[in-house]
């Protein structure tokens, strides 16, 4: 791959790096994993990139190159890491005296989060990031119609683990 | 639903709490190729040792030690395998070190370091290999030409010297047909090594 690319490319991360660093705060649960996720994407991007025909907005690409990534690697990690089942969460939070405060609910809502599944994670993202239906449908492939479902179910599953 | 409105504000407030790399960060993070290289310098290595040990002990203890002591070269062979043995073992634990901090590490100039010590490391491991293989061919040659049975069965005009030389010449030649064989397997790796170095090198002088 020839140089000009590379810089290209190692220009364009840099300016998104961000959204590499969100997803793998979202799919990660210490800093050794969000770094080894953060190298695991960038590398995909790079190899994907010369297909990235400039068609969408490089960031675009992005989104769909790196959630997939993140996808694929929580799946093969669930395999052999242990993950907190849903009813210690819920459980968890019961017990937590529950506070009105903004930075406690914060707190509540991100850990929710990090217990869905991998599909409603990436939902949740786009959703964080403020895309419309549209480009979240676009972003994981599936159609408008259903991506609403789809983040429709989501909001329910939080809105359970977080008033049981 | 309002809390996860409040989760969107937040998360798009938390831009600045993530690290910022480097472009040169960002493109040595991309050159992951020498960690799976230095992995497999570690994993041939490993072989090179663990394979005719098994051999060894499938076709069950030849002969050697009984050579060795024929030749009163026990004491010497406890002492050369001793010295093998933690200089091989010492050899690998070094190419496990290499492989797990080029693997931990994003840093350009550190990765640029690893890259530069694993090549050395890999030199004095094909060199070491060949001084024993060199040495222990002399003493063992040495001590046979002195034992009463070989004295008795060459002929009196023979010239030693010309014998000697016939041995050098033919032990230099496995030497050389050893370091031949080094140099295709680790050779290949070694040089996949320079052309990263080279690569970081360009990239950090242009970003």
């Amino acid at each position: 791959m020839s140089k000009d690319l590379e810089q290209k490319f190692v220009s364009d991360l840099e300016q998104n790096q961000n959204i590499v660093h969100k997803i793998c705060k979202l799919y990660t649960n210490n800093q050794h994993a969000h770094n080894d996720l953060f190298q695991e994407i960038s590398i995909q991007l790079w190899r994907a990139y010369p297909k990235f025909r400039g068609d969408s907005k490089f960031s675009t690409w992005m989104y769909r190159v790196a959630l997939n990534t993140a996808i694929t690697l929580y799946r093969k990690s669930k395999r052999t890491i242990k993950t907190q089942g849903f009813e210690s969460v819920s459980f968890k939070i019961k017990a937590t005296d529950y506070d009105d405060t903004e930075e406690e609910q914060l707190k509540l809502l991100y850990k929710a989060v990090q217990h869905l599944s991998d599909i409603e994670k990436a939902l949740v993202f786009l959703y964080l990031e403020d895309k419309n239906y549209k480009e979240i449908a676009s972003t994981l492939g599936v159609t408008e119609v259903n991506a609403r479902v789809k983040m429709n179910r989501v909001k329910n599953k939080l809105r359970k683990i977080l008033n049981p | 639903m309002d809390q996860l409105e409040l989760l969107k504000k937040d998360w798009q407030k938390q831009d600045s709490t993530f690290p910022k790399l480097s472009k040169s960060e960002l493109s040595t993070l991309i050159h992951k190729k020498s960690s799976s290289i230095v992995k497999w310098l570690f994993i041939i290595s490993l072989l090179e040792f663990v394979i005719p040990h098994l051999i060894i002990l499938f076709t069950g203890d030849n002969d050697s030690t009984k050579i060795y002591e024929d030749l009163g070269l026990t004491s010497f062979k406890v002492i050369s395998f001793t010295v093998y043995y933690i200089v091989i073992l010492f050899f690998i634990y070094l190419f496990y070190k290499n492989y797990k901090s080029i693997s931990a590490n994003s840093n350009p100039k550190i990765l640029m370091q690893n890259i530069i010590q694993t090549r050395e490391v890999v030199k004095y491991y094909i060199w070491f290999n060949l001084t024993m293989f060199f040495v222990i061919s002399i003493v063992i040659l040495y001590k046979v030409f002195n034992t009463p049975l070989f004295i008795d069965k060459i002929p009196e005009d023979v010239n030693m010297t010309i014998v000697w030389l016939v041995c050098l010449v033919v032990i230099a030649l496995l030497v050389v047909m050893f370091w031949l064989f080094y140099r295709l397997i680790y050779g290949v790796l070694l040089n996949k090594l320079k052309e990263n170095y080279k690569e970081l090198i360009n990239n950090n002088i242009d970003c």
